[in-house]
């Protein structure tokens, strides 16, 4: 029996989702505690049940057959994204529910999966290459799709994450470094340029060179470099064609403190919850922040504050480190397969992981503009948990199939 | 590696796992410097974020006389008040009926409070009567949000006014809240005037504060750890003034109708036994709320009903000042007691004669204070010259203030030479400007607590005591009794020049021929000097000064009246009623064996709460 376990159940990885699951269920309570525990926990104790069939189905599926449906799920997922657009309820001005009686159900985190395997399918094939333009456009194309769709509920937020992931998958892919390089060009200068001039000439300036050491082609360079100029130039005028509340988070991000009571209210009462906790927290269900609703919906996008707050340092880091072993395997999983499908799947879990843990805990420390973005495990919601212990499930499965071709 | 046919998959994932190690090494510094640098300052912003503070209102604290009798007490009084949160606006109108109010102001005073807090009660109108309360309850359900405070008001128990001395406590303005500081918020009463104001920081205490724990919507979800960190407000502490209430109320009664003041202190140690400013106002008045109609009323009252007159006015003392240059003259040795002048009624200097009211013919120095004698001190003062006229004037405290325990005091004017050269010009001025001032006339101006502190010191043969109203307070917390220092001088005069002076000074009251006659006390000599002070406004103002018994004086009184007459024919009776009532009575206490003036604090009734139902 151990013997089978070592051999084909990667107990750490199962740990790990097991223990950022309780810690995400603790800290729901917590989060909605009023003098006893709340629909939402019930709901989230609910979907952590479906959510581990799901982990321990995938876990144990045959390596084949999810290869073989890959492309399937994500024709499915993209399918579900456009009925969504349709049908779907409108929730905080975003169309991305569906409901099936009292529960919701959101297509874009299912599609997150459907994205990564369509990606590993596509990529595993001999006959693709990166370098080749034609490649190389494709698979832009199977991550643009997704983005497009989840862009018009609308959800910034996501479709961010789609884009984070796609980056170290084609790196992983071998890309080449123009390549890379290009993609990042435009929305590190644009980000540049909202902070100012002297940053936007900073970042045209080290982009530029970069991108004229690694190009093999000098038209291209210069489309690239020009495309660069412009969207940091027009930095202003598509800033001010944002909707206002996305200005005001970046506003509050450039300067927290100039507006504490309105966009940057959330930042300020994240990093006051946080740096109150100290060493050794506030203790469980006493964090003031928390129980007194300082933090509106805290339970979704700032959950991150409730083990920082009533556990304190020790607390957060504990978080930390599990992500830090979720992302470490993923890494050495997709080194370590012997199926170049399973590899790129590997990659793509540990970009979209990655990307959550990077967007929510930066923003709850106050290092991110506020971007709606769920931390893995913790946050409140099914179709987020689920499809993130798929991923984790896909761990699992590529450390039982790691030795298959 | 077979996955991706790539040689350098490896150097990859370290690139890659380099990424996730500078994101978490990033994130744990990041918690580092919040969760263990700066932990202590958001956890006080967490506090601050969910701690608010109600402040406490303390007693004020009591005002007794010098036996003990209670002056000043607390009543209770209602505000009523406005939770902006619960409150429906539609029902501005409904509350404007029931209190009488503008439906503009109460929506103004609304508007004001919730943009300090909507969780914050805003109050309406302060001190509303038990009727209206009532009513309020009544129509509870039609009025949400609205609800009332109960505070103290200041009550006056006693039948004497002694309205300008006790002062009065009123809302405080909004510049007195940037000069008092921090301990203080809108909506908090000072003391206004008076030993209130005076004392403002003994008697008010110290403000308690309540704690509770709110949620982000400011709602109160509880106590702040149970209570443990509130503080119950200090109860500020009581005053014992060195005040005779019943020589006060005496004294009123015989000064109502007139304008004028009246000031009676205790020879032996400086301690106010009543001070009288008339016309006064009635403190109740100011007790709650002070309507308008009053506060325009007496604030354009021509006579001036809001001064204390006792320690602000300036007016010229007359002959109640000949003793100064008596004694002037005297101690620099310029006359001797025996020095005769000749009086015919009047004295030309110069072009300009100076006049006296009678013939006296040949007058010594006694002779001339008993008669007040203006030809031998217009000669007096030529012969000594400004300098030692000033000199003496200062050592009796004119030019000065005394150093009362008021807030509202004159320093009055004592030309000096220098005064003169810089007013006149060093040559403007001549001895022709001098016989005035040596019969108190002129540029001269004093207050009658300065003219209450001079008889006094001219009945101590030369001791100066610095007027005060409280003798102790008694401290709330440790019921000890804090009996407050207070400066007294000897005057560089020698002791022998005080007899022709009091003597002079006795027979104005006590002998044929003197002009304070009108002041005796059967039974008990006393001394005293009339005034009659020009007034280029109107009638004369009448001043007395004087003191009693004769040997070993127990009481000094200065009384002035406006546009009177003759000091003799109108201060004087007025100054000598007061000194026998006062007299009486402490012979009856003395044969009662009771030492007035001490008190131990255990004696004390213990101040209560405000409902008022403290010693009466």
């Amino acid at each position: 029996m151990t013997r089978y376990l070592r051999e084909y159940f990667d107990l750490r990885v199962f740990l790990a989702t097991l223990a950022l699951v309780v810690i995400g269920l603790v800290s729901i309570y917590s989060a909605t505690y009023d003098a006893r525990a709340s629909e939402i926990f019930w709901r989230q104790l609910t979907w952590s049940g479906i959510g581990l069939v799901a982990f321990l189905l995938v876990t144990f599926l045959p390596l084949r057959t999810i290869q073989y449906v890959a492309l399937g799920t994500y024709a499915l997922s993209l399918l579900m994204l456009v009925i969504v657009l349709l049908l779907g309820k409108t929730v905080a001005g975003s169309t991305s529910w569906f409901t099936l009686g009292s529960f919701g159900f959101q297509p874009s985190e299912f599609a997150k999966v459907g994205t990564i395997l369509a990606l590993a399918a596509f990529l595993s094939r001999s006959d693709i290459s990166l370098r080749n333009p034609k490649h190389l456009a494709l698979t832009a194309g199977i991550v643009v799709l997704p983005v497009l769709l989840v862009m018009m509920q609308p959800d910034t937020g996501t479709a961010l994450i789609f884009m984070a992931m796609a980056f170290p998958v084609l790196y992983w892919g071998g890309a080449s470094r123009f390549t890379l390089l290009a993609l990042v060009a435009a929305p590190a200068v644009a980000v540049a340029a909202l902070f100012g001039t002297t940053p936007f000439f900073l970042a045209v300036i080290i982009l530029g060179i970069l991108l004229a050491l690694t190009s093999d082609n000098r038209v291209l360079t210069a489309a690239v470099f020009s495309m660069m100029v412009m969207v940091g130039i027009s930095t202003q005028s598509i800033y001010d064609g944002l909707k206002p509340y996305q200005q005001k988070r970046i506003d509050a991000f450039l300067d927290p403190s100039a507006d504490p009571l309105g966009a940057g209210y959330n930042i300020l009462q994240s990093t006051v919850a946080i740096g109150s906790g100290g060493v050794f927290g506030r203790g469980y269900l006493r964090g003031t922040q928390t129980q007194l609703n300082f933090i509106p919906e805290q339970w979704t996008d700032f959950i991150f504050c409730v083990p920082s707050e009533e556990f304190g340092f020790l607390g957060a880091t504990l978080v930390l480190v599990l992500f830090l072993l979720l992302l470490s395997r993923s890494l050495s999983l997709a080194t370590t397969v012997k199926s170049r499908f399973a590899s790129f799947v590997g990659i793509g879990v540990w970009g979209t992981l990655g990307a959550h843990v990077l967007i929510n805990i930066g923003m709850s420390l106050g290092l991110l503009p506020v971007i709606g973005v769920p931390l893995p495990f913790l946050s409140y919601g099914g179709s987020s948990l689920i499809s993130c212990m798929i991923m984790t499930g896909l761990m699992m499965n590529l450390y039982a199939t790691r030795k298959e071709h | 590696m077979n996955a991706p046919s790539d040689i350098q998959i490896h150097t990859k994932r370290r690139v890659l796992l380099l990424i996730v190690i500078g994101v978490f090494a990033v994130f744990i510094g990041r918690l580092y410097q919040l969760q263990l640098l700066y932990s202590k300052e958001f956890e006080d912003k967490s506090k601050e974020n969910s701690v608010r503070v109600i402040s406490t209102e303390p007693v004020r604290g009591y005002i007794y006389d010098r036996t003990g009798r209670l002056l000043v007490d607390n009543r209770p009084a209602f505000s009523v008040t406005i939770m902006p949160f619960e409150f429906d606006r539609a029902s501005i109108p409904h509350l404007a009926r029931l209190l009488s109010l503008e439906p503009a102001f109460i929506a103004e005073r609304l508007k004001r409070g919730e943009a300090y807090s909507r969780f914050a009660p805003v109050k309406i109108k302060r001190d509303v009567n038990v009727e209206t309360i009532a009513a309020l309850e009544e129509h509870g359900e039609l009025l949400p949000g609205v609800g009332y405070q109960t505070e103290s008001k200041r009550f006056y128990p006693t039948p004497a006014r002694a309205t300008h001395l006790l002062g009065y406590t009123k809302e405080i303005s909004e510049q007195q809240l940037r000069v008092l500081g921090s301990d203080y918020t809108q909506g908090d009463v000072s003391g206004a005037g008076g030993l209130e104001a005076h004392y403002e920081r003994i008697l008010r205490g110290q403000k308690g504060s309540e704690l509770s724990t709110v949620n982000a919507l400011g709602q109160v979800v509880g106590r702040y750890l149970d209570g443990a960190e509130d503080k119950r407000p200090i109860e500020g502490d009581d005053l014992l003034l060195t005040l005779d209430i019943n020589l006060q109320a005496y004294a009123e009664s015989l000064m109502t109708g007139r304008r004028g003041a009246l000031v009676a202190m205790n020879a032996r140690d400086g301690g106010v036994l009543a001070m009288v400013s008339v016309p006064d106002y009635n403190l109740s008045f100011f007790s709650g709320v002070t309507p308008p109609e009053i506060w325009s009323r007496l604030n354009s009252d021509t006579t001036a009903p809001l001064f204390n007159r006792a320690t602000m006015t300036r007016y010229p003392p007359g002959s109640t000042f000949k003793m100064v240059l008596a004694l002037a003259a005297l101690q620099d040795s310029i006359v001797s007691p025996s020095w005769r002048v000749t009086c015919r009624g009047a004295i030309r200097v110069g072009t300009k004669v100076f006049k006296d009211l009678h013939v006296h013919g040949p007058v010594t120095m006694i002779d001339a204070i008993q008669k007040s004698c203006n030809v031998y001190f217009y000669e007096l003062m030529l012969k000594a010259g400004l300098d030692p006229w000033h000199h003496m004037g200062t050592q009796f405290g004119f030019g000065q203030r005394t150093g009362i325990d008021l807030v509202e005091e004159q320093a009055g004017l004592l030309p000096s030479t220098s005064y003169m050269n810089r007013r006149y010009g060093p040559r403007g001025w001549t001895r022709g400007y001098l016989p005035n001032l040596g019969i108190g006339q002129g540029e001269l101006g004093v207050t009658p607590l300065q003219m209450a502190c001079y008889a006094m010191a001219i009945a101590n043969s030369g001791t100066w005591h610095q007027p005060h109203l409280v003798r102790a307070i008694v401290n709330k917390r440790t019921g000890a009794l804090d009996v407050l220092p207070f400066s007294t001088h000897r005057m560089e005069v020698s002791a022998r020049h005080w007899l022709p002076v009091r003597e002079g000074m006795r027979r104005v009251v006590e002998e044929q021929g003197g002009t304070g006659g009108l002041a005796r006390i059967p039974g008990i000599q006393s001394a005293g000097k009339t005034g009659t002070a020009q007034n280029p406004h109107g009638p004369d103002h009448a001043w007395y000064i004087g003191f009693a018994p004769f040997e070993n004086p127990r009481i000094a009184i200065a009384v002035l009246i406006e546009n009177a007459g003759f000091g003799g024919s109108f201060a004087a009776p007025v100054a000598g009623h007061c000194l026998r009532f006062f007299l009486e009575r402490d012979r009856l206490e003395e044969e009662d064996a009771r030492p007035p003036s001490i008190m131990a604090a255990s004696s004390l009734p213990a101040a209560s709460s405000i409902s008022g139902e403290g010693p009466r």
